[in-house]
């Protein structure tokens, strides 16, 4: 195999756009980030407290959706073309979903960055979750629409490849990274109906004035239906990673290809019906669905722990080929002069600190100790901040020179990158995780109370504050390090040579090894519906029936309203 | 399908951490009494909470001996009402709606925390054994002014406390 | 690739992105003369943090605190 860059031209070019629509949005939004811990730790407060919201508005959708989906899409179309060997079945039909995600992108942006002009009525100061009745512009909503449609259509995309190639290569397992992606993007068909659905018929029909109003436990249920399937859709690629490259990176070869595959059919099944455990200190929702949901997800766990031992034994695999021995010694075998392994490496240390306080937010009556404080915000920097984020940077060193045809520019800024993150990061995370059981508060501009004051066992508020501001630096540090590294090897400053082709090793049980039933895509994905209507179909009964599809029905087009509930009745059959 | 003896034993002690996880939130809830938020406080019109017979009657009402319930609406960026005294060793049930927009309740420091949406009735039982003042905030974005949204519950022993407020 | 002599800690060699694969392997090791014993020493000591984590975090921190909803 020679270079993916010259093989296959059109799609590098994709993969190459996807990738630097996605570093736009991290800087973006990595400043935003500087902007927001220094503003509520009192350090530097450059914007009025209001604006806090427009940032954070801006922070939470430019990196947990933009930034990390348009990643995903860039690595899923190189993962595609280069294992199952063939060019995009239409070209022009994938420009048509790259370009689609880069309109829904400009339009919810646009509502969003009119938060900043106080002479303009267009706004979108709802955070990422746009929790209703808050209201943004309409185009917010549409872009988001959009963008969605778009990642739809890269699903098709793919399966259309993946069809083709089995036409030619049939009774042949799907090449891994292939079934890796097919799995993920039926998740994800699966997770975006959810958002879908309430962007579609509830928020804008609403925004709109074609309904009465809105049912805020509904929609919010629908979003979470997407919310926790999401984590899993910035996770799963970098699994990817962690059980194709890291692996090889190392020295090694990945243990276990079918217990691979076994793992994320597990999260095809598993990851939609969890969603309620971000609901668990809702009213409205009983306890005893709420239960069913931290069943789920602890269940959820599981794939998590195989793949902790399938990866570490594929790394460790390495050091043992580079003739390392002993019980902890070969650790210190491992290519940690390498930025993308050691990236990786750093990243899938943090994510495993991050199980941990993943399991005490899946608790449920645990969750009362942290719900909606800073613990959530220090978590879940550590999973999409860091095990995503830094994953999909180190990733990148060993990656770009695939798609530009050239190596990059210096392994060891590479390496100084990745290292800055990890260590602002355990400044950052670990003082939010304390700071929020201390209660103080998330999405919070100014978090200084008059007669309220929070109180830490060990050290104060204001050292865990400094922590915050000291940890956010460093970050925002190693992003402007990322970013200059990645233009100066973009455009090749340094002059470097082509990248000599490299190969991934085949794995040590390899996929001859792994049972048929896996392949049945439309077995798991009728397992995953199946459970998705076990949790779901009561609560959401439930919810409606209590407060109606559109909330309690003012006068505004009233008949309208009433008329398309009754649609909804005939449609959805069954509730009252 | 080759699985190697190690990673049969991990998959072994996996499940089992996983089965001890639910066992010790089954045991919170049953053995030590935490209740869950649910759907026991019923739902409501937000656009007429002021004929509601709770919530057209904001404020602390003592309704037994040490029984006590808070008839609460938040709505940005306040929570009406945003100071509560009640005497030590009172048990306290919480009936808190929305107006507006999706609220929380947080008491800082403490387990006590929901959200509170429009539509829906928050109902939550808190025992105070310790007097102090106890403070609490919004913990979730409601607008512009969210960062303000705060209060305070006085738990005052017995022998100081004033009586239905 | 000829070079098998990368030292590791030659600032020198670090800009070149050799494939480890093919520098640095002594030996190749198959499915059946490998045991991860490091991989389950290094599990079995996260275990040991997550359960004693969780053992604190449940009984000590969180139902060790209170007011509580009851
Ligand atoms: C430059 C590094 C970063 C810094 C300094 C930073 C800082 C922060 C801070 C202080 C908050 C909390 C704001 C609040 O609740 O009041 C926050 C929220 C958040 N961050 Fe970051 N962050 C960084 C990188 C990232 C990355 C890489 C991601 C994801 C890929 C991310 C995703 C989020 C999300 C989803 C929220 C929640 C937004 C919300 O509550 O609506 N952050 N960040
Ligand atoms: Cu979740
Ligand atoms: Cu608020």
């Amino acid at each position: 195999m020679g270079v993916f860059a010259h093989e296959y031209p059109n799609e590098a070019g994709i993969v190459r756009a996807a990738l630097a629509s996605s570093f736009v949005a991290l800087l973006l939004g990595g400043v935003m980030g500087l902007i927001q811990a220094l503003h509520r730790t009192g350090y530097v407060q450059v914007i009025d407290d209001s604006t806090y919201y427009t940032v954070l508005t801006l922070h939470g959708v430019s990196l947990a959706i933009l930034f990390s989906i348009f990643f995903l899409v860039g690595f899923f179309q190189w993962a595609v073309t280069d294992s199952l060997d063939r060019p995009s079945e239409d070209i022009r039909f994938t420009k048509l979903w790259y370009a689609l995600m880069v309109l829904g992108s400009i339009m919810a942006a646009v509502p969003i960055l009119g938060g900043f002009i106080d002479q303009t009525e267009i706004s979108a100061d709802v955070l990422f979750t746009f929790y209703a009745p808050l209201e943004a512009h309409p185009l917010f909503y549409a872009g988001l629409a959009v963008f969605i449609i778009g990642t739809w259509l890269a699903g098709i995309d793919w399966f259309r490849s993946w069809w083709a190639w089995k036409q030619k290569n049939r009774g042949e397992k799907t090449p891994l990274r292939t079934f890796m992606v097919l799995t993920t993007m039926l998740m994800w068909y699966l997770a975006s109906a959810g958002v879908a659905i309430a962007v579609i018929f509830f928020l804008l029909p609403w925004q709109l004035g074609l309904v009465g109003g809105v049912n805020p436990l509904l929609t919010r249920t629908l979003f979470w239906f997407f919310g926790h399937p999401v984590v899993y859709f910035w996770l799963m690629p970098v699994y990817m990673m962690w059980y194709v490259i890291l692996p090889k990176l190392a020295g090694g070869r990945l243990f276990s290809d079918p217990l691979a595959r076994i793992v994320f059919v597990l999260f095809l099944v598993l990851s939609v019906p969890t969603g309620i455990h971000h609901q668990y200190v809702d009213p409205g929702i009983s306890e005893g669905f709420k239960f069913l949901a931290m069943t789920n997800t602890m269940f959820l766990l599981l794939p998590s722990l195989l793949t902790a031992f399938t990866v570490v034994a594929s790394i460790e695999h390495g050091a043992r080929q580079r003739g390392g021995s002993g019980y902890f010694r070969w650790l210190t075998d491992l290519p940690w002069n390498r930025p993308a392994f050691t990236g990786m490496a750093l990243a899938a240390l943090m994510f495993a600190a991050a199980g941990f306080s993943g399991m005490v937010n899946a608790g449920m009556n645990f969750n009362y100790l942290v719900h909606n404080t800073l613990w959530i915000v220090g978590h879940f920097h550590l999973t999409v901040g860091t095990a995503v984020a830094l994953s999909f940077m180190a990733s990148t060193y060993w990656f770009l020179p695939k798609i530009t045809g050239h190596k990059v520019f210096s392994k060891r800024l590479g390496l100084v990158q990745v290292v800055v993150w990890f260590i602002g990061m355990v400044f950052m995370s670990n003082a939010m995780h304390r700071i929020g059981l201390a209660g103080e508060p998330r999405r919070t501009a100014d978090p200084f109370y008059d007669g309220v004051t929070f109180e830490t066992s060990l050290g104060t508020i204001s050292e865990l504050h400094a922590q915050i501001a000291l940890g956010s630096v460093l970050l925002v540090v190693s992003l402007l390090l990322f970013a200059a590294h990645i233009l100066l090897s973009w455009f090749n400053f340094a002059d470097k040579d082509a990248p000599t082709p490299d190969t991934i090793p085949p794995a040590l049980s390899g996929p001859e090894h792994a049972p048929a039933v896996l392949e049945n895509f439309r077995l798991w994905t009728a397992i995953a519906i199946g459970l998705i209507l076990l949790t779901y179909t009561l609560p959401i009964a439930a919810i409606v029936s209590g407060n109606g599809w559109f909330g309690p029905v003012t006068t505004f087009i009233g008949d309208t309203s009433s008329f398309l509930t009754g649609l909804f009745h005939a449609v959805f059959g069954v509730i009252p | 399908m080759e699985i190697h003896r190690y990673e049969k034993i991990w998959f072994g002690v996996a499940v089992l951490l996983i089965v001890a996880f639910i066992g010790t939130v089954a045991y919170g809830a049953v053995g030590a009494g935490i209740e869950m938020v649910d759907d026991d406080g019923g739902t409501i019109d937000p656009n007429n909470l002021s004929d509601h017979e709770r919530f057209g009657d904001t404020g602390v009402h003592q309704v037994g001996d040490g029984e006590f319930e808070v008839n609460m609406i938040a709505v940005h960026p306040s929570f009406i009402p945003n100071d509560i005294e009640i005497p030590e060793g009172s048990t306290v049930t919480f009936y808190m709606t929305a107006s507006d927009v999706t609220h929380g309740f947080n008491i800082a420091g403490t387990n006590v925390n929901s959200m509170i949406i429009p539509g829906q009735i928050t109902e939550i039982t808190v025992e105070f054994d310790e007097s102090g003042t106890y403070g609490f905030v919004c913990h979730e974005y409601c607008g512009s002014l969210h960062h303000e949204m705060e209060g305070q519950i006085q738990v005052v022993p017995e022998d100081e406390f004033g009586g239905d407020a | 690739m000829s070079s098998g002599t990368e030292h590791e800690a030659s600032p020198d060699t670090l800009d070149e992105p050799d494939d480890v694969w093919e520098v640095d392997i002594e030996k190749q090791i198959g499915h059946d003369e490998y045991d991860p014993v490091g991989t389950l020493s290094l599990i079995t000591v996260y275990f040991l943090i997550i359960a004693f984590l969780w053992v604190f975090m449940y009984f000590v921190e969180f139902l060790g605190r209170g007011p509580t909803v009851v």
